[in-house]
């Protein structure tokens, strides 16, 4: 019986020594890694792209709800009447002649100053300006603190409006009726004494640049290029703030736009029981944007591509694709670019949970009135809250008005994509330390890399400093890239000559290593490419727009960035590549300005992320083609 | 039938306590009404009871037994708590909403603090320390005004004598007095409140003037405070005040958007007959100076210098005062960028920046008046908010100007267990704004130390400006030079947002911390306990195999 | 002057201008590079209290040694020129000690990769951003690595004295007591490939034992004349004992005490101070044949384990890896090691900002990144014990392996 037993466990174990058949196993798995490896990846890929692609899908996504119970969204009875609206009407009426009078924006923020105060709300104006590339920009902001009863003035809400229209991203169209709201509005709300917060009005100058000014100067934030006058009126913490828009004659949806700048997003609860409100208090269907779903107005144009077979077209789940992927798509144009939807995007900055209700301009049905009651119930439910919106509802993707996707749905895709990166990367990193014609080298040199595992394999120095230095020094490249772009001096075509050019000529200095050591290549690509992955899966969480964007521009061009024998292939690759690094600067021009504004005046992070990280990491990329 | 019944009841009361309580206690009620600039109405009710020939008990005599107390005026409950803990002076006001001194002036009850405010004053003894029967009087006081002020712990108990002098005459006991003085401006004030309060009045709120005091407008106005003022006068006796403090908005009440205003139409009441035990029951009216004509009914029993004074006596009509400004058919709001404040300092004090590791502590204060003003600045901050003292900076109108900044005290705040206290003086220059900035931390918490809406923040008590010395007033011991004693003025409070833990996750945390530690103590001591030995893996030839198999991979 | 100066002034000169340039003022409230024992305001903060005649220990924000105290309230005046020169000074030292410490054990005069070495620490982006914080825990690495530069060569009192000073500045220093008073008695050349048992006597540890005690003993009461009482003991030394401020720092303990149940608190409190020095002895027995190695791993052990770690301590644990070149090709994962710490170096800031900047995440988002950082450390002290006790077996031929039983 005893001597059973080591016979079982011989059986077990395998014959011999224990640990040898530990490693055995060990070994043997490693081996099934390497082998499976490019599959592992090549699926990684696909799934990631895949996922990505199938976001849009009707399969995903669930109803929206709230999390927060102290709101109650629509739980009040709304007052506002005909005679608010008539008085809308009125003010209206006067801000039109100060139109047609083209008056300054100094006389514009008087009159508000002048209305307020008629109506007993304390009122000021702010005059600011702004130094940037294209000139000094200038403005006049109007706002008022009106004091609640019995509040202790520690809270805040800010209802505002600026003098454009978010319309074309502020082209000039004029907000009037929003102002107008505001005004009036101000003047129902007085009546009442159930305000547990103050209530601040802010009549904003421009589109983005007057309450970047005020909200700016009103948490006494540092702004090197801003001219700001002091706020002489003020009140306490602002946790939620609503913008109104409201360009048209009249409106036919309510927009919601939530987008704020550097990829930072409201609160959820926010905005949807902003859209609750709006369809059982006020009556009106709301949208994401300004995206009319095209299948319940008929005489709207299909957004489907016309050569789709009808078959498709028809197809309801195909429209519904449509109608989300369109939604998505813009909402990661303004996330990528880390760009503000509208006025409230500014204040996110401040952890103020804040959205632009839009009035879609149409022919009716709907007006001051429906919007007034509105605005009032959503007010009265931004009143119940006790404490800051704090359910972690701050990353989602809102694919349709009632519809919205967790953040565990959509965050996979782009952490897949990256993970196969960071697998290349380990592969090309084994790849580089061992060979079977090199003999083996002596330790001591700290090139020589560390032996990865367990294996009988010849291992071969790898050039680590020379690789990390070139690295480094792109990315130094990219800084100076940044300033270049920031002076604004030196036109963009001469930048993208000079820093395709550059990296290639400092090339030439770094010492190509030795033949027994690996070929810098292969190191360099083995880094760039663990580094765009760590880059790309940490963005996700931060801005998953971005990373999305990333995942698709580098994601594969940098695995299958390789050197090849032939010079003139290998210049070939260099030049596309850099392109792909560099292009933006020829290609789009508009955008490469618009995201420099943006970063002087409202502090984006977008332009310096992508000259300081995105371009080095695919130059990178190109330098390992170059390389031989 | 309920009412003529009480009434009998009031008169017996009458009949019996004209013997007694004349004597020895006095009971004077007031209501000081006046119409403001923007068409608000602030009204104080103000109502105090003397014992006469009494002194505050002196603590060394605590261990032995109270004389015993026979009141008949005298707010019994209150009364007790006084002996119980020997309280030689003592100030309690519960306010709700931020006083707007610019449009409103000097409250005619200078603590007008949001929140709760407590302070008092008592001597010191060795049976039972100042600290311990400040404890039993915050609790006593608790449960009497069902508000929470056993919230007034040490962490928000402060001492600061130099801004809350005695407003009495303190007795010299065997060892001098103490301050202890604590705010709570997250206290909310409400009916509960008033109703413990209406009855610590001899009337109650069934006839006199106490009679107005309707919770439902009460409630309903844009500011409101109760106070509890005791203190001893030398040679005359203890006083008890009890204040109710309001601003009321006629124009909001109007349909017509007017300012005209009643007792009937503000209170929903009118003075429907006198208090019988009140030795004087008087209705102040201020008029006002503006230059559109009003009529006041009915008239008054006398006009002196602008104050219109109304006695409640026992007259069968009932009393109801109605100001009317027939001219006016809306009132127009005065345009506040023009129209000069009200104080000579007008304060904003804020908290800057979002981040909730560190801000900014701002203070703006605009001397309004042509000439230099010196003021005392105090802060009783809870260690919830801590200062950066060397980054103190004053500005006026873009100088640096720290010349004119002198800190008299300062108590640096300990976590977990005492506020700071700083004192300091502030000198003005005429008609100037003097730009005050420092940096602070924001401090972080135990999950157990968090508030059960800990996401909202922490209210912050507020500052207390004293301006003392008036024209070239230089040194800070110069007496007002308006000859009244210095007006205490209350900044707004402010709310700080601390980080937050995730309260749901102790298990969590302490489960995954402790698996890490433990995985690399145990790797670690594997390393160093285990020994090396060489194994034989396999023949060579299948790592050549794997080699070239690798080699395919490539 | 011959190369390795020549390239050591560069990085000490590039290092300058670093210091002087127009950095974000957020920097030196940033939770990573330094924590409230090392903080720049606090330490301001406390100098002006001490200078307007208020106890800073009376108070619970000041938490700086009595010596910083009063050598920056005295011949040292903190003024915005001179702090970013005194750290970077501190820097300098430091990196020159460890050149020292790599001349002293190859025992060469001078060597091709003194530059790197130096480059290894002045140029680490966890020593120099703390650094530019101005976090008084660059001068703790300074001390700590002067303290093992003179006790490489054998200069026994000042060693011993830069160590008391450290400990004065960081209670958990004091790990390094043993290793440095048996490196006094040993030689710090490499004996990693040939390990053999401690020669010299342990007695002769007994009179430095004593000459410690006297430099601390002297030290404490000299802080105790400057402050004029014993609260500085509770507020400097007490704070890594008792853990009174959570502030948010890089290492394990401030969520875990944000977290902990008030009646366990002294418990846990306890373990993870004992937790440290378990740690003591058998790295000193295991390492005997290399001393200057144990004190290497007890500075990982710290850099991991210590009560308000920043980034300068896993920074000083990395640089002082470029004195040990032998070990490379035995460590056992470098490359993941090297991106866990590059995760973590990039979840670190983003996370910290996420939580108490932007307000859309919560604190586990910190607290996570955390746990990231402490697997990155602890792989990396893995990694230098693996590597420390395989070097002995050397290089074995194909089919062979090495593995522990």
């Amino acid at each position: 019986m005893l001597r059973a037993i080591p016979a079982i466990r011989r059986r077990l174990r395998g014959g011999g020594d224990p640990n040898a058949a530990r490693i055995r196993r060990r070994q043997a798995l490693a081996n099934k890694a390497w082998q499976g490896l490019p599959y592992i990846r090549i699926v990684l890929f696909t799934v990631g792209y895949l996922w990505l692609l199938a976001i849009p899908s009707s399969q995903f996504g669930q109803r929206t709800y709230i999390d927060e119970n102290a709101l109650q969204p629509g739980q009040v009875h709304t007052y506002w009447s005909w005679n608010d609206v008539h008085r809308a009407d009125r003010v209206l009426e006067d801000l039109e002649r100060l139109r047609d009078q083209n008056a300054t924006s100094n006389e514009i923020a008087n009159y508000a100053v002048g209305e307020f105060e008629k109506i007993g709300i304390p009122a000021r104006i702010q005059h600011y300006s702004f130094d940037t590339v294209d000139g000094v920009l200038e403005g006049t902001n109007a706002y008022a603190v009106m004091q609640s009863p019995r509040a202790s003035g520690a809270e805040a809400i800010v209802i505002s409006a600026s003098w454009l229209s978010r319309t074309g991203e502020g082209d000039g169209t004029l907000n009037l009726r929003g102002v107008a709201t505001v005004i009036s509005l101000a003047q129902y709300l007085k009546k009442y004494s159930l305000w547990a917060k103050d209530l601040v009005f802010v009549i904003s100058d421009g589109y983005l640049d007057g309450m970047q000014a005020w909200i700016t100067t009103y948490h006494g934030a540092a702004q090197p290029n801003l001219h700001a006058e002091p706020l002489t009126l003020s009140s306490g913490v602002i946790w939620t703030a609503i913008n109104v828009d409201y360009p048209g004659h009249s409106f036919s949806h309510l927009g919601i736009f939530f987008e704020g700048l550097n990829g930072r997003l409201p609160n959820q609860d926010l905005l949807n029981s902003v859209s609750l409100i709006a369809r059982h208090t006020g009556g009106v269907p709301v949208l994401v944007h300004d995206h009319v779903d095209p299948r319940d107005t008929p005489n709207t144009p299909s957004i489907l591509p016309a050569w789709l077979p009808e078959a498709l077209k028809s197809n309801a789940d195909v429209q519904e694709y449509a109608v989300r992927a369109r939604n998505i798509v813009r909402h990661m144009n303004y996330q990528a670019r880390g760009a503000a939807s509208g006025v409230h995007g500014l204040l996110h900055r401040f952890r103020i949970d804040a959205i632009t209700v839009f009035a879609v301009p149409a022919t009716g049905p709907h007006g001051f009135h429906s919007l007034g009651k509105i605005l009032e119930s959503s007010l009265r439910t931004m009143n119940n809250l006790l404490e800051r919106l704090h359910a972690s509802f701050f990353f989602f993707l809102l694919v349709g008005p009632g519809t919205f996707m967790k953040i565990g749905s959509y965050l996979p895709s782009v952490i897949l994509v990256g993970t196969a990166m960071l697998f290349s990367g380990l592969g090309e990193w084994v790849n580089a330390g061992w060979t079977l014609a090199s003999p083996p080298p002596l330790g001591g040199d700290e090139k020589t890399e560390k032996a990865s595992a367990h294996t009988s394999w010849v291992q071969r120095p790898r050039p680590v400093l020379q690789a990390v230095s070139i690295m480094a020094a792109t990315h130094l490249l990219g800084v100076l890239l940044f300033y270049a772009l920031n002076s604004g001096l030196v036109p963009s075509t001469v930048i993208f000559l000079l820093f395709a050019i550059l990296p290639v000529l400092a090339l030439q200095l770094v010492s190509s290593p030795a033949p027994p050591s690996a070929p810098l290549a292969t190191v360099l690509k083995a880094f760039n490419l663990c580094f765009a992955s760590a880059v790309i899966s940490i963005t996700s969480v931060l801005n998953f727009s971005l990373a999305a964007a990333l995942a698709v521009f580098m994601g594969l061009p940098l695995t299958v960035a390789s050197s090849s024998p032939s010079q003139p292939k290998r210049v070939v690759k260099y030049a596309l590549y850099s392109v792909l690094a560099l292009g933006w600067l020829v290609l789009c021009p508009e955008e490469t300005r618009k995201a420099i504004w943006n970063w002087e005046v409202l502090e984006v992070w977008f332009a310096p992320f992508i000259c300081i990280v995105y371009t080095p990491l695919v130059l990178q990329a190109a330098l390992a083609c170059s390389l031989p | 039938m309920r009412w003529l019944s009480c009434w009998r009841a009031s008169l017996v009361l009458v009949l019996h306590l004209a013997a007694v309580g004349a004597a020895s206690e006095q009971f004077d009620e007031d209501l000081t009404i006046r119409p403001l600039r923007d068409g608000k109405l602030s009204a104080r009710f103000s109502f105090s009871t003397l014992l006469k020939d009494a002194t505050p008990r002196d603590p060394q005599q605590l261990s032995s037994d109270d004389e015993a107390q026979h009141y008949t005026l005298f707010p019994l409950a209150l009364g007790q708590i006084l002996r119980e803990y020997a309280v030689t002076e003592l100030h309690l006001t519960l306010n709700a909403g931020k006083w707007n001194y610019d449009a409103w002036g000097y409250p005619e009850e200078p603590g007008v603090g949001t929140g709760a405010e407590l302070w008092a004053w008592m001597g010191e003894s060795i049976p039972a320390s100042v600290d311990q029967r400040w404890q039993g009087l915050r609790n006593a006081l608790a449960g009497l005004f069902c508000a929470s002020l056993g919230h007034l712990d040490e962490q928000r108990t402060t001492s600061p004598a130099l801004t809350f002098q005695p407003e009495g005459s303190l007795p010299n006991f065997t060892y001098p007095h103490q301050l202890r003085h604590a705010t709570l401006p997250s206290e909310h004030v409400c009916t509960e409140n008033l109703t413990p309060f209406l009855k610590l009045l001899p009337c109650k709120s069934l006839s006199g003037i106490a009679s107005l005091l309707n919770p439902h407008r009460l409630f309903d106005a844009d500011w409101h405070g109760l106070g509890v003022h005791v203190r001893y006068r030398e040679d005359v006796g203890v006083e008890v005040r009890l204040t109710f403090q309001a601003i009321f908005d006629p124009v909001r009440y109007s349909q017509e958007k007017r300012r005209d205003w009643s007792l009937r139409s503000v209170f929903d009441r009118s003075i429907e007959r006198a208090c019988p035990v009140a030795r004087s029951s008087k209705v102040r009216v201020e008029l006002p100076r503006g230059p559109s004509p009003y009529s006041i009914t009915p008239d008054p029993t006398a006009i002196i210098d602008g104050v219109a004074t109304y006695v409640v006596d026992a007259s069968e009509e009932a009393l109801d005062v109605a100001m009317r400004w027939p001219t006016e058919d809306t009132f127009e709001y005065p345009n506040t960028s023009e129209a000069p404040p009200l104080t000579e300092l007008s304060v904003r004090r804020t908290l800057k920046g979002t981040n909730q590791a560190e801000a900014q502590l701002t203070l703006v204060i605009t001397n309004n008046l042509p000439v230099q003003v010196t003021t005392g600045y105090l802060e009783t901050m809870p260690w919830l908010l801590q200062f950066y003292l060397h980054t103190l900076r004053a500005h006026v109108n873009g100088v640096a100007r720290d010349d004119l900044v002198s800190i008299l005290s300062y108590t640096p705040p300990v976590p977990h267990s005492r506020p700071a206290l700083l004192q300091a003086v502030l000198t003005l220059p005429p008609s100037s704004t003097l730009h005050l900035t420092m940096d602070v931390v924001k401090p972080f918490l135990r999950y157990t130390e968090h508030q059960p809406d800990a996401q909202r923040g922490w209210d912050l008590p507020p500052a207390v400006l004293v301006p003392f010395a008036f024209g070239e007033g230089q040194n800070g011991t110069v007496a007002a030079a308006h000859g009244r004693r210095p007006r205490r003025m209350y900044t707004p409070i402010m709310l700080v947002d601390l980080a937050t833990p995730d309260f749901s996750m102790p298990y969590n945390v302490i489960i995954m911390s402790c698996t890490l530690i433990a995985l690399i103590f145990g790797s670690v001591f594997n390393l160093l306990t285990r020994k090396f030995v060489v194994v034989r893996v396999s023949p060579a030839s299948d790592a050549q195999a794997a080699a070239e198999q690798r080699q395919q991979q490539r | 002057m011959d190369g390795p100066d020549l390239t050591f002034s560069a990085l000490v000169a590039a290092r300058l201008l670093l210091a002087y340039a127009p950095l974000p003022e957020a920097l030196k409230h940033d939770h990573q590079l330094s924590s409230p024992l090392t903080s720049y305001s606090r330490l301001r903060e406390g100098i002006y209290l001490f200078e307007h005649g208020i106890d800073p220990y009376s108070g619970g924000s000041f938490r700086h040694s009595p010596l910083l105290l009063s050598l920056f309230s005295t011949v040292l005046p903190l003024t915005p020129y001179t702090s970013p020169l005194l750290w970077t000074a501190a820097d300098a030292v430091a990196a020159w000690a460890l050149v020292r410490i790599w001349r002293l054990r190859t025992g060469a005069k001078t060597t091709s990769r003194d530059g790197q070495v130096a480059a290894m620490y002045l140029l680490n982006p966890y020593i120099f951003l703390p650094s530019l914080a101005l976090s008084s825990s660059s001068i703790e690495s300074a001390l700590a690595l002067l303290a093992l530069m003179f006790a490489c060569r054998g200069r026994a009192s000042a060693s011993l004295l830069t160590l008391a000073c450290l400990w004065h500045l960081s209670l958990p220093s004091l790990l390094l007591l043993a290793p440095i008073l048996l490196l006094l008695i040993t030689r710090p050349v490499s004996r990693l490939a040939l390990p053999q048992p401690l020669g010299a006597d342990l007695k002769r540890t007994l009179p430095l034992l004593a000459e410690f005690s006297a430099y601390s003993m002297l030290l404490t009461f000299a802080s105790t004349l400057v402050c004029g009482n014993w609260d500085w003991v509770e507020k400097t030394w007490g704070a890594s004992l008792t853990l009174p401020d959570l502030t948010p720092n890089p290492g394990l303990w401030w969520y875990f005490f944000t977290e902990m149940f008030d009646h366990f608190r002294p418990f846990f409190l306890m373990v993870f101070s004992v937790h440290l020095l378990i740690y003591i002895v058998p790295i000193c027995v295991k390492f005997q044949h290399d001393f200057l190695y144990a004190a290497f791993v007890l500075i990982g052990v710290l850099a991991l384990f210590k009560p308000y770690p920043t980034l300068s301590d896993p920074g000083l644990f990395i640089s002082m890896f470029s004195l040990f070149p032998e070990i490379y090709p035995y460590l056992r994962h470098p490359i993941v090691t090297a991106l866990i710490h590059l995760h973590a170096s990039l979840l670190l800031p983003l996370f910290n900002s996420l939580w108490l900047r932007q307000g859309t995440g919560n604190a586990n988002f910190f607290y996570a990144s955390t746990l990231v950082f402490g697997v990155g450390n602890g792989a990396a002290l893995l990694d230098a014990i693996w590597a420390g006790l395989r070097i002995a077996i050397g290089k074995v031929e194909d089919g062979y392996e090495v593995v522990q039983e």
